[in-house]
């Protein structure tokens, strides 16, 4: 028979061999920080008197422990990127979001950038039957406007650019690490969908920040941007810039083929 | 990099000092905190139950802790109190998923100490993994004091404030628990 002191000793002998997986504990302290520093969605860090921003659409904090757990590694980067990048003070951001390889940056941008659009990396102006051989996804085209007038594949076939006049469809790797970053105020983005998939609208004019692979961020300018439907399309992000209004812009991103 | 209006300072020595940092801002501080606990709560969330979803588990403690530091009684310890908020987290996760993985820890095969015969210590490993077999179907309640107090190694108290019972019931259900274990020991001579 075990008396009750051996049975517990053993039971501490046994603590101190069991082992748990765990992420080295200072990978843990800066997922932590990096969650700490992009404000709660309710209660924000940064106000400026304005109240609390509400739309009708997911936040960081929205969805599964996955997700989140993918949010969460990408939020990290956009800390790094963000601290590393922006003057203090400069502008004062409510919060940022990460749609379809966006990450919008919402709230009090200031004046609009005044640089000349610069070409994206490597930008080079090819056929369409080119692009397809050059990008690792499949490249939409809106039946709505027709064959474009100009295709260009930038960044090493991150991105397939097509052009009408007045129009710009960018088509790139949505995945986890973003591709552009959009600063912008009101008037906020729209949720809306383009058949299954999420989109949202940006009635605003804003600034644009294309994010290199591989970094390289600082040598980007942002550049001003017209109002702007950004989707999904399976791993593919879309952004179509300048249709005049969320009508004509659905209606274009409906008829992608 | 530096947190705002926070020159570095040298990293904070004792709990005291890391939370008092972290309460005015001070995410340097809150980092130290966080390194410090974090072996033990992912211990704790995986032991209760949270199994390969600890980690998410552990973060979200720790920025709830954060976020409610200013409920924390300076005068009280640090480890109850934010295990305790780990536990949460983890009957949380438990409960929406409608299940509790028993106990996930995985027994680390012992380096036989000099001298030691090696089939011995082999047949310490069989004794210790059927001790973890027999503690793992124990009923949920007696398991968790049972968890925390020795396999955790918390104090009486510590359980207490833990799993949010009374000190009394903590002493009822891991004297059950040991019932129930020196019972399955007898049976099975382990």
């Amino acid at each position: 028979m075990t008396s009750s002191d051996d049975l517990e000793a053993r039971l501490l002998d046994l603590g101190e061999f069991l082992d748990v997986p765990s992420p080295p504990p200072d990978e843990v302290a800066r997922a932590v920080r990096a969650r700490l520093e992009v404000p709660a969605p309710e209660a924000p860090a940064v106000t400026g008197g304005r109240g609390v921003l509400r739309r009708g659409w997911g936040t960081l904090r929205a969805g599964g422990r996955a997700r989140r757990r993918a949010v969460v590694a990408a939020v990290a980067i956009l800390v790094a990127l963000f601290l590393g990048a922006t003057p203090a003070g400069r502008a004062a951001v409510v919060e940022i979001l990460r749609f379809a390889g966006v990450e919008l940056r919402i709230g009090d941008p200031g004046p609009l950038p005044s640089w000349a659009p610069q070409p994206l990396p490597g930008e080079r102006r090819v056929t369409l039957e080119q692009a397809g051989g050059q990008v690792a996804f499949p490249i939409a085209v809106p039946t709505a406007l027709g064959e474009p007038d100009e295709v260009r594949v930038s960044d090493s076939g991150r991105v397939v650019s097509l052009l009408w006049p007045g129009l710009r469809l960018d088509e790139y790797d949505g995945g986890l690490l973003p591709v552009y970053r959009k600063e912008l105020g009101p008037p906020w983005p729209m949720e809306t969908r383009v058949g299954d998939a999420e989109a949202q609208w940006i009635p605003a004019h804003h600034g644009l920040t294309y994010l290199p692979r591989g970094g390289g961020e600082t040598e980007a300018r942002p550049r001003a941007a017209g109002p702007t439907l950004i989707w999904r399309r399976g791993q593919v992000g879309l952004r179509l810039e300048g249709p005049g209004d969320i009508g004509r812009a659905l209606e274009i991103a409906r008829s992608v083929r | 990099m530096e947190s705002l209006g926070h020159p570095r300072r040298s990293p904070p020595t004792d709990d005291d000092e890391a939370i008092a940092r972290s309460l005015a801002g001070d995410l340097d501080a809150y980092e130290v905190l966080v390194a410090r606990y974090s072996v033990l709560a992912h211990r704790t969330a995986a032991m209760l139950g949270a199994a390969d979803e600890a980690e998410d588990v552990v973060q979200e403690a720790f920025v709830k802790a954060y976020r409610n530091l200013t409920s924390f009684r300076r005068d009280a310890p640090f480890r109850p109190w934010l295990l305790r908020i780990v536990a949460n987290e983890t009957h949380n996760l438990t409960r929406s998923r409608g299940r509790r993985d028993r106990l996930a820890a995985r027994l680390t095969e012992a380096v036989p100490p000099l001298g030691e015969d090696p089939e011995e210590a082999a047949v310490s490993t069989d004794r210790r993994a059927r001790l973890l077999d027999a503690v793992r179907t124990l009923p949920e309640r007696e398991r968790e004091t049972v968890v925390c107090r020795y396999l955790l190694q918390l104090s009486e108290a510590e359980t207490a404030q833990v799993l949010d019972l009374p000190v009394g019931t903590v002493k009822s259900r891991t004297s059950r628990g040991l019932a129930r274990l020196r019972e399955e020991v007898a049976r099975d001579l382990i």
